[in-house]
């Protein structure tokens, strides 16, 4: 199974680890990460986000990005839940779950995909705090988590 | 001449609020030099070098020959996740 969804919509980990679960036969391990909306970036609180994406292209570079990570590690299943909109503190953003037969596989795999998808996939992120609101910028700490999976599979 | 759709994304988005959606242009370049006329702040940040260019959702190159309906797209780096 490959799943990528773009939504506004919540997810539920319970439903999507049981869908990573029932697809994967042979597994030994599921790796999961959620991100969530912080409260705070640096000293100011935030009132919420609104995260715009690209239909089409974003779904279309998500999957080269999973595609890889298939012919990287051995994996079973992957799924890929990104939410667009508007979203509060505490909110999930987005679920990146792996199976695969083995955790060595499936911890890189989802990190993989992590790292890529912030960096290459087609969604911007607005913060809005109290009295004004920003796009967000690029994190050279991001660029760099990404560029080591060029030379290195760990 | 083409006519040819505009999309522009992230901070870019706020900035090109009045601009057309169509336009008519044979490179992206050449969009870029007609914005500069009417929309000068904008066409200056069309010259980020951290700036990709999709053409029907494909990254190109500024020099990419555009077809009549052609969808052409400003992304400026991505902060998703």
């Amino acid at each position: 199974m490959k799943k990528i969804i773009i939504q506004s919509q919540d997810f539920s980990l319970s439903e999507e680890y049981g869908l990573l679960r029932q697809n994967s036969k042979g597994i030994g391990a599921v790796v999961t990460f959620i991100g969530l909306v912080r409260d705070f970036e640096g000293d100011s609180e935030l009132t919420h986000l609104t995260i715009q994406h690209y239909p089409e292209m974003t779904e279309r570079l998500i999957k080269q990005t999973v595609e890889e990570s298939f012919e990287r590690w051995t994996l079973n299943c992957v799924s890929v839940i990104h939410r667009v909109g508007k979203l509060t503190p505490s909110d999930q953003i987005l679920f990146v779950g792996v199976s695969g037969r083995h955790r060595a596989d499936a911890f890189c795999a989802n990190q993989f995909i992590m790292d890529y998808l912030k960096t290459k996939a087609t969604l911007w992120k607005k913060v809005h705090y109290t009295h004004r609101s920003e796009w967000a910028k690029e994190k050279i700490s991001d660029t760099v988590a990404a560029e080591r999976w060029r030379f290195s599979n760990e | 001449m083409c006519e040819v759709k505009l999309k522009f994304f992230g901070y870019l988005s706020d900035l090109s609020e009045e601009v057309p959606t169509v336009l008519s242009a044979t490179t992206p370049t050449q969009i870029r030099s007609k914005l500069a006329i009417k929309f000068p702040k904008l066409a200056s940040e069309l010259h980020s070098p951290s700036l990709l260019l999709a053409v029907n959702k494909i990254i190109v190159n500024w020099d990419e020959p555009l077809e009549d309906g052609d969808e052409v797209a400003f992304l400026p780096p991505v902060t998703g996740g």
